[in-house]
């Protein structure tokens, strides 16, 4: 009877609380996951905030539609992706910034060593570019492994994809960015 | 002649081609080579060159501030509120709602309105046997449908206020007609009290008395005497 009772107010819990404190466990890690993938496309971390605010907000509203928990990872990740990419579109800042990169690829090249480069904004901006200018299904692979070291399987996992697939578009993405930036470390001595 | 063959291998092989046979010889071979695994280095750093560049673009947390407002807005969006577009779609159904009722008023409207609009008017009428003359016309409904005219409107009205002069209620197409007739009794040409004597002579029942029929009377056979058919002339 006492284990009845102590079970009562467990089953008292209304299907929205029970949903509602299901997505509170995930509020711990997500937000920081999909705030890294709006980064990686918006290169703004005011806009990237938003971005997975927005990103978040909308898991929330559709938390009841998910079926499979162990997915709520990658949907996240896709949702903030494709939500930054439509901001990026709508404001059509993808010309300016190529125009920005132009001029500040003559400043990289000045830059003294590999390491120095890396850390330089303008190094920064140029791999910007070279990533913006990836096809979507290349940038995101892109972005998720670059994202705390997931490794392939990891990505596959996020990106909804088999592991071929992403080893192969991971290769390709990590060609086209190795010919935009190869200049760079042409004019650079090994550090 | 292998070198040129392996130069071609080495960015691949140091950007993660997936193809395991390839990388084991190329690494054989940079072993072998100076040359080979100085180039082998560059790709490799090339390699780092790329993911170093990509995850310092990924780099960071959000502020600190994330969490606290990312709850608030959860918060707001958990009561219950109208959005903008339940406050359209329940305006959208409250105008659909009074269309569909004003539809059925208009539809179950009674139809004496509209009859009485098929009524013409009335005539004021005959001075004469005041009260005489009050019969409304049966059959309203398929009178014909003339705009009434003010004046008739005002003798109704009259008429019914007043009970000296009763109103005549004629179908519109006999207006003309009634007005003439009212006219001609009100001059002494046509005698009222005679038209209302052949009313109300028109409105006693038939009177049909039994009609009295003798019964036939049937000569016997005896009686009738026969007639050679050779003598009936034709």
């Amino acid at each position: 009877m006492d284990a009845l009772a102590a079970s009562f107010p467990r089953s008292a819990v209304s299907p929205e609380e029970s949903l509602a404190r299901e997505f509170e466990q995930r509020l711990a890690d997500c937000p920081k996951l999909a705030y890294r993938v709006a980064l990686g496309v918006l290169h703004n971390t005011a806009e990237a905030e938003d971005v997975a605010q927005e990103a978040m907000l909308r898991a929330y509203r559709n938390f009841h539609r998910l079926r499979d928990r162990d997915r709520f990872r990658g949907w996240l990740v896709r949702m903030a992706f494709r939500l930054a990419l439509d901001r990026i579109r709508a404001k059509g800042r993808r010309e300016r910034r190529e125009h920005d990169v132009t001029r500040l690829l003559e400043q990289g090249q000045r830059e003294a060593s590999v390491e120095d480069l890396i850390a330089s904004r303008e190094f920064e901006r140029q791999v910007a570019r070279a990533l913006d200018a990836l096809p979507e299904k290349l940038r995101i692979v892109m972005v998720l492994a670059a994202i705390e070291g997931y490794n392939t399987r990891e990505v596959a996992k996020l990106a909804g994809l088999p592991e071929g697939t992403v080893k192969s578009r991971l290769f390709l993405a990590r060609k086209k960015l190795a010919e935009s930036l190869q200049c760079l470390v042409k004019n650079t001595p090994a550090g | 002649m292998s070198c040129e063959k392996y130069a071609g291998w080495m960015t691949d092989a140091a950007l993660g081609e997936p193809c395991a046979g390839r990388e084991s010889e190329l690494l054989a071979h940079a072993m072998e080579c100076d040359a080979c695994r100085e180039s082998l280095g560059r790709a490799r750093q090339l390699r780092g060159f790329v993911d170093r560049g990509v995850e310092a673009l990924v780099a960071g947390e959000p502020s600190p501030q994330f969490t606290r407002h990312l709850r608030r807005r959860i918060a707001q969006e958990s009561r219950p509120q109208r959005s903008a577009g339940t406050v359209w779609v329940s305006a959208i159904a409250s105008a659909l709602a009074l269309a569909v009722v004003l539809a059925i008023m208009f539809a179950r409207r009674p139809v004496h309105n509209e009859s009485n609009s098929n009524i013409a008017s009335a005539v004021n009428p005959i001075s004469a046997p005041p009260g005489a003359v009050t019969a409304s016309v049966a059959g309203r409904r398929n009178a014909e449908r003339t705009a009434p005219t003010g004046d008739s409107r005002r003798a109704a009205q009259t008429g019914a206020a007043s009970p000296t002069h009763p109103v005549i209620i004629v179908p519109r197409g006999q207006l003309a007609a009634a007005a003439q007739l009212s006219a001609a009794i009100n001059s002494g040409r046509v005698d009222g009290n005679q038209l209302l004597a052949a009313q109300q002579e028109y409105a006693r029942p038939l009177q049909v008395h039994p009609i009295e029929i003798a019964p036939l009377e049937i000569p016997a056979l005896a009686d009738v005497t026969e007639t050679p058919a050779e003598l009936i002339p034709f």
